[in-house]
């Protein structure tokens, strides 16, 4: 066994982010690791790329047990990571950075070039590629970068490589390219832990498989006469986190947002309506768009046609502040870096925007800015209620409830709430929460909600009706009376593989 | 020390990352104060210190030197903490301060009435600012990079201005400079004065809070509609607008505008004491009460090792080592915070998961 993990454990703050994993990853064998958002995979990686150090458990490489590593040790392990995010320096050659760190050198000093530039031929041939090893790595397109990184860790004679949705940026022919690459690998007799969530992939590439969720493996097996509705099955799992039947829609009453032809670099026109108190879903893959929609319409992209009407009133949107005015709102996806001012108290956070509306002849009326978070921490269940906490210190369920109080209290006046991937980062028991307070803001205010999320647990648990997006267009449109995750899974994978 | 701490700025003190749970003693309350505020340990240690050593430091006619040289800092340091809460940094204000005094001085020496000298030198600080301003928060350039250039080309307008060096202003106008009132001289109140409106500034207003918002996030303050580019628009002419006045007050004191000579070096005074403050050059973070604290402390330790006959070399390196010390000390006390709130957060953890 190349790499077996036992126990694997990792709480941040009040987030348990893995819970008791095994995995146990062999020589020539491709590894599958499926999973929704927030299951855990990725922490999987950062602790075996040495980007974090487990709460409990072991890794133990080649017999060699650690209790953690860190990104030295594990380059020294024998480990080798592709994170998404590649981690290149654009306008070195792909010679310097094959050999970044690792340089051979005459006297320690000097770089020997010709020796490093012939290994490099060797590696960039081994990996398939065809580009000068002179080329600066910015000329490259992702798909190329990506073989440049594995080269890397040929080079580092990695014995185990981890994939992180290689495929994800990669275009069609590139994608076959990998899959080739992987299997050949494999035979040179590489351990490939293959994290994705397509299931395609798994089926043509993996040996083994394992799924997680809510950072614990719920399914684990050789591939050997498993199906695609197996997996389907695994992945979707138990009854849905916090699921209980929508409360119904006022019918026939008058959209509060109406979209027509809506048009944006990457969106060619989208058309869409939202009743009041009606919850729709944005469901679709990585890129499919659905971020983009919402920014869109929240201004922090501009676009370039179509109309937005709120309560049959015309917007016109360029910033944010705008699309606030006209009573749009978006709790973005990266709550960290859009969302929060971590330093500051859940109080400021939750009025940072309504204290002007508060405030009388310019002065703040810290009175009512109390009154407004305190009636929004009891009606979301806010924890702690105590508005002094630097809002960095709660738990991710609890600081969505407050991103959601910003835009939803006594005085906001919001209309429309939009919410890309609600519950991202967010463990399961806060989930079925904020699943609650979204569907009081929708039933008991009358706020219509357009959220996005790849999760169709996450759409079968909230949405009344789903639009499902695919490069940028709303293909398919579901009441989802009748509908389950399985549907969902079925038609997004079926649309994956109708793409060329 | 107590004539020197005026009790609405302590009052009006900004809390940024406020003590938690009401439910601690007020004992345990004031030592996380004491925590979050180390300096003001170190003041009250070392004043006591020079004081039973030498007897003379809190004795008025000392004390009112220190708070005269201290009083044009923090006229300039106000604005220039708040810039720096705001993610931003102005490294031009020792220029500006020069140019101010040479404005103030031409228009005295024509003639003019002082006030109308002292408008002149607040609005050519302004006018700096305000290319400060255009050039950092509309055309988006690094405020560090445009604001050290002005350093330079300000320094070069003021000595264009007045190639000679101007002096004796008159008595009407010296009184900016060394005049009391009620006892008090001139300066110290219009400092005391800066730093409350400053305080209330951040505290009781929207616009204050969103100073705050923008440093700490400035991508989240913008999709919460806050207009990230006027408020530093803004502090930028403010603190244009506070050095120019502050050449005014040091030109009066001086009764001389050697353009070459003032305010040297003046940039750095006013940073330093913004970050013995507590005012984290990676904004978000820091009060009003710190920039007191900070210029108190600037000014009160070079005044301690004069008292105590340390050589003017000497004292430079004291100065620079306390800087080094207090960020060493804040860093420490940092720290000890977050272990603190890591232990509150395990605890509001086992309260909350279990639901």
């Amino acid at each position: 066994m190349t790499v077996s993990i036992r126990g694997l454990t990792k709480r941040y703050g009040a987030t348990l982010a893995l819970d008791d994993v095994d995995l146990d990853l062999a020589a020539g064998e491709v590894h599958a690791l499926l999973g929704h958002n927030g299951a855990g995979k990725s922490t999987v990686i950062k602790c075996l790329g040495g980007g974090t150090s487990p709460t409990a458990g072991t890794l133990t490489v080649h017999g060699t047990e650690h209790r953690a590593l860190d990104p030295r040790s594990s380059i020294a392990a024998g480990i080798a990571v592709i994170y998404q995010h590649l981690s290149l320096i654009d306008r070195l050659t792909v010679t310097e950075n094959l050999f970044l760190g690792q340089e051979s050198t005459t006297a320690g000093v000097f770089v020997r070039r010709a020796e490093q530039r012939a290994r490099a031929l060797e590696l960039l041939d081994r990996v398939g590629l065809t580009v000068s090893p002179d080329t600066p790595v910015g000329e490259l397109t992702i798909g190329q970068r990506q073989l440049v990184e594995i080269a890397k860790a040929l080079g580092r004679d990695a014995r185990l490589l981890v994939l992180d949705e290689p495929s994800a940026a990669l275009s069609p022919v590139e994608a076959r390219r990998l899959a080739g690459l992987v299997g050949q690998l494999k035979d040179d007799g590489i351990a490939i832990l293959y994290v994705t969530h397509l299931l395609n992939e798994v089926l043509e590439l993996a040996d083994r498989t394992t799924v997680m969720r809510d950072g614990r493996v719920v399914w684990s097996s050789p591939m050997a006469g498993v199906t695609k509705q197996d997996l389907v099955t695994a992945v979707s799992g138990r009854a849905s986190a916090g699921a209980a039947a929508p409360a119904p829609v006022t019918a026939g009453a008058d959209p509060v947002l109406d979209v027509r032809d809506l048009r944006a670099p990457g969106l060619p026109g989208v058309s869409l309506q939202v009743r009041p108190g009606e919850v729709v879903g944005l469901y679709g893959l990585v890129g499919s768009g659905r971020s983009r929609l919402l920014e869109t319409l929240f201004g922090r992209r501009r676009a370039t046609g179509g109309t937005v009407h709120v309560d049959g009133v015309p917007v016109r949107v360029a910033t944010p502040d705008d699309a606030l005015r006209a009573g749009l709102a978006l709790v973005p996806g990266d709550r960290l870096q859009q969302g929060l001012f971590g330093s500051l108290s859940s109080a400021e956070n939750t009025v940072m925007r309504v204290m002007s509306l508060l405030a009388r002849t310019g002065w703040r009326r810290r009175g009512a800015e109390r009154q407004v978070f305190a009636s929004a921490a009891g009606a979301f269940g806010l924890r702690p209620a105590d508005p002094s906490v630097a809002v960095a210190r709660l738990s991710g369920g609890n600081q969505q409830k407050v991103l959601i109080a910003r835009w939803v209290n006594d005085r906001a006046g919001t209309r429309v709430l939009l919410l890309d991937d609600p519950t991202q980062g967010v463990d399961v028991g806060a989930r079925a929460e904020i699943y609650q307070v979204v569907r009081a803001v929708a039933a008991e205010h009358g706020i219509g909600v357009l959220f996005a999320s790849n999760d169709p647990d996450e759409v079968v648990a909230l949405a009344h009706r789903c639009l499902v997006m695919r490069r940028g267009e709303v293909v398919d449109e579901l009441d989802m009376g009748a509908t389950t995750e399985q549907t969902l899974l079925d038609l997004i994978h079926r649309d994956l593989e109708h793409t060329p | 020390m107590s004539t020197t701490s005026p009790p609405a700025v302590g009052g009006a003190r900004t809390r940024t990352s406020p003590a938690p749970a009401a439910s601690r003693s007020p004992v345990g309350a004031a030592g996380a104060w004491l925590v979050k505020n180390p300096l003001v340990v170190l003041l009250v240690v070392m004043v006591a210190g020079v004081q039973l050593a030498t007897g003379s430091q809190l004795a008025w006619g000392n004390l009112r030197g220190v708070l005269l040289d201290a009083a044009v800092i923090a006229i300039v340091a106000a604005p220039v903490g708040m810039l720096i809460i705001s993610g931003y940094i102005d490294l031009s204000v020792g220029s500006t301060l020069a140019l101010g005094g040479v404005v103030a001085g031409k228009v005295v020496q024509s003639g003019a009435n002082p006030a109308v000298a002292v408008l002149a030198a607040v609005a050519a600080g302004a006018a700096i600012g305000v290319v400060n301003a255009v050039l950092t928060t509309v055309f988006g350039l690094s405020s560090f990079i445009v604001t050290l250039g002005m350093l330079t080309a300000v320094r070069g307008v003021a000595q264009l201005v007045t190639p000679l060096p101007l002096s004796n202003f008159g008595d009407a106008f010296g009184f900016l400079g060394i005049g009391n009132v009620a006892g008090v001289p001139v300066a110290v109140l219009v400092a005391v004065a800066v730093l409350v409106v400053a305080a209330v500034f951040l505290t009781r207003t929207p616009a204050g809070r969103h100073v705050y918002a923008i440093g700490v996030n400035r991508e989240a303050a913008f999709l919460s509609g806050v207009d990230v580019r006027r408020i530093p628009f803004l502090l930028f002419v403010a603190a244009g607008a506070t050095a120019g006045l502050a050449g005014a007050i040091t030109v009066a004191r001086l009764n001389s505008a050697p353009a070459s000579q003032l305010g040297l070096g003046f940039e750095l005074s006013v940073l330093t004491a913004v970050l013995l403050g507590g005012i984290a050059l990676t904004g978000g973070e820091g009060s009003m009460f710190g920039v007191l604290v900070g210029v108190l402390f600037m000014g009160l330790l070079r005044n301690g090792l004069t008292l105590l006959g340390v050589p003017t070399f000497w004292q430079n390196v004291a100065s620079g080592v306390a800087l080094v010390a207090a960020v060493g000390i804040a860093a420490a006390t940092q720290l000890a915070r977050h272990r603190l709130q890591a232990r509150d957060a395990r605890r509001l953890d086992d309260a909350t998961t279990a639901g």
